[in-house]
């Protein structure tokens, strides 16, 4: 691999984290003010839930009408930190890519585009949305482990090659 | 100041006219934005002194900024009363308490919205801001200037916010007046402010003590007229001048971007002289700003005809800001064209809001007033009216959260308060004072 394309792979990588992260940051901060001195509205994935469509629809309905909404509120905002942070530190990548994926399989499940204009939506899908796309980027930087080529799993990787080239010159 | 329907509606369309070339108040600023959120839920308020207007703020609440837990008053009705304004803004009941001082002992509240009697507000603002509580304290600052001094020291030595409620300062419509036409420009020179504050009736209120057997004399009012109608003696009140005037040389100074530097004024009691009232029913007053300009005040308890309004009066137009609701512009020129024949107009709205200065029965003007015209936009007045409160509590809460400005600030009251306190001794000596 050329030096451009591992770069070109750690940017998506980071700009993929930093995505999460911010999300799961903001979302564990509530309540929250902006700093031009407004109160931040509050976050529950309830309605997100309630509103969902699709195959999976009834599923996504019933939890967001649990009494434990709060809970799930919560460990999506901690597993949005913690993929944020896999993924901008290059650690336990792969663990994180496998979380970001199915986030991100869960959230395209729950509202899939079906080519007509939506009032949460920026724009006009057909099956294809903004969720597929960043799930497929996510699906490539696993592919490639990207935590090998930077990040703190290459120290570990490098570690475990380094070890047993010593043992040798020593030996 | 009074104009016929047609004038009014022609000053209306002016004013608006000469706004639409104004860009939009500035968005917020980037840097503000880039540095993200910060953790905080709405701020913990308590309230003390929850009389009618007490109440008028309480009813202004935000409830996404501020959360309301506490009420301190020393007369059970208007506890009571509170109680039901939050309970109409589907609020939980909050907690009661007679004494402010107990209340900040007992409760974890971050800040004190606080409408007591003018005499009591240094003593409670201060006792607040060093108990380390933000302050929101109703008009005017305090009784006499060195309680002004004390309540400034302190909010500075304690570093907390301190704001005096000042609506106008927040008014949408003020601020597009100030923006748009003001600041343009397009007064030309103002040299004249007319400031009017007409009311006919008497200050003092009628009601009962909460208990036949109630005696307040512990807080310092000898009796149930006393704290009732505290307004009317010199104890406890600075009369027309801290209730009515220092909202309107407020607005003034911050549209002429100074403050009064002299004042003679003269007034009285010369129509309820009545029982044992002590404050003016009639007072008059010139304010002399830098720059040879010049702003007079007049509120009356005797004729209502001219309502209340302030009226810039420029070299290339009149701006008139009345009740609170009305923004009218006229050029020079097209005066030429008013009508100079005497044309009563009929009042188009009553009291747009409760508050202490223009509830009825309280005082103000003749059943006429009471009763909205037919037709009359009478809701969207309200609306209009009462946003400047609203938006005052949240830039409030907002200087508590996150260090944002505040409509008014300590200085500005400071001035108007000075100015004011300074116009009724010039009453008293019969002498023009420097302020």
């Amino acid at each position: 691999m050329t030096s451009l394309q591992r770069v070109t792979l750690v940017v998506l990588r980071t700009l993929i984290g930093w995505h999460f992260l911010y999300e799961g940051y903001t979302k564990l901060l509530q309540p929250a003010w902006g700093r031009a001195g407004a109160p931040v509205a509050p976050w529950s994935s309830a309605a997100y839930l309630k509103a969902a469509t699709g195959p999976f629809a009834d599923t996504f309905h019933a939890l967001g009408s649990s009494s434990w909404i709060g809970t799930i509120d919560l460990a999506v905002a901690i597993a949005l930190v913690a993929i944020g942070l896999s993924l901008i530190l290059g650690v336990f990548t792969q663990t994180g890519c496998v979380g970001a994926l199915g986030l991100l399989t869960l959230f395209y499940l729950s509202a899939i585009p079906m080519g007509l204009p939506e009032a949460r939506s920026e724009g006009t899908y057909l099956l294809v949305n903004k969720n597929l796309i960043e799930a497929a980027a996510v699906l490539t930087l696993m592919t490639f482990r990207t935590g090998r080529i930077a990040g703190l799993d290459s120290l570990w990787v490098a570690r475990r090659r380094t070890v047993p080239i010593s043992s040798e010159m020593t030996a | 100041m009074n104009l016929t329907p047609e004038q009014m509606e022609q000053g209306r369309r002016n004013f608006l006219k000469a706004l639409a070339g104004t860009p939009a108040l500035a968005a917020l600023g980037v840097s503000a934005a880039l540095r993200g959120p910060v953790r905080g839920g709405p701020v913990r308020v308590g309230f003390i002194g929850v009389g009618s207007q007490g109440r008028s703020l309480l009813g202004n609440v935000d409830p996404s900024y501020a959360d309301v837990r506490v009420l301190a008053d020393i007369n059970p009705n208007s506890l009571k009363a509170a109680d039901a304004v939050l309970a109409k803004a589907g609020r939980p009941p909050a907690k009661h308490y007679a004494d402010w001082r107990e209340m900040l002992q007992k409760e974890d509240v971050e800040a004190v919205v606080m409408a007591p009697p003018l005499w009591a507000h240094a003593d409670i603002a201060v006792g607040c801001l060093d108990a380390g509580k933000h302050v929101l304290c109703e008009k005017m600052m305090a009784w006499d200037v060195a309680s002004c001094e004390r309540m400034r020291a302190a909010a500075r030595r304690n570093n907390k916010v301190l704001e005096i409620a000042y609506q106008r300062l927040s008014s949408p419509m003020y601020q597009a007046a100030y923006d748009g036409i003001f600041k343009t420009g397009a007064l030309g020179d103002v040299f004249h402010v007319r400031l009017a504050w007409h009311r006919n009736g008497t200050w003092r209120r009628k009601g009962d003590p909460p208990a036949p057997d109630y005696n307040p004399s512990q807080w310092g009012y000898p009796d149930w007229d006393h704290l009732l109608n505290w307004r009317l003696y010199w104890k406890y009140s600075q009369g027309l001048m801290a209730e009515l005037c220092s909202h309107q040389i407020n607005a003034a100074n911050w549209f002429l971007g100074s403050a009064p530097e002299a004042v003679i004024a003269s007034g009285g009691l010369y129509r309820f002289p009545e029982g044992n009232r002590e404050t003016y029913d009639h007072v008059y007053a010139t304010f002399d700003y830098p720059g040879g300009r010049t702003a007079t005040f007049s509120s009356i308890e005797s004729n209502a005809f001219d309502d209340y309004y302030e009226m810039y009066m420029g070299t290339k137009a009149t701006l008139i800001l009345a009740r609170e609701q009305d923004a009218m512009l006229f050029e020079e020129g097209s005066a030429a064209n008013r009508s100079t024949t005497i044309e009563v107009a009929p009042r188009t709205s009553g009291p747009a809001a409760q508050s202490s200065e223009t509830m009825s029965g309280n005082t103000r003007q003749g059943a006429a007033a009471a009763t909205p015209a037919a037709g009359a936009p009478v809701t969207s007045d309200v609306s209009v009216r009462v946003q400047g409160s609203r938006i005052m509590i949240q830039r409030f809460c907002s200087a508590v959260r996150v260090g944002t400005p505040l409509s008014c600030g300590v200085d500005k009251a400071f001035d108007s308060a000075r100015a004011c306190i300074r116009a009724n001794e010039a009453v008293k000596q019969k002498t023009r004072l420097t302020i």
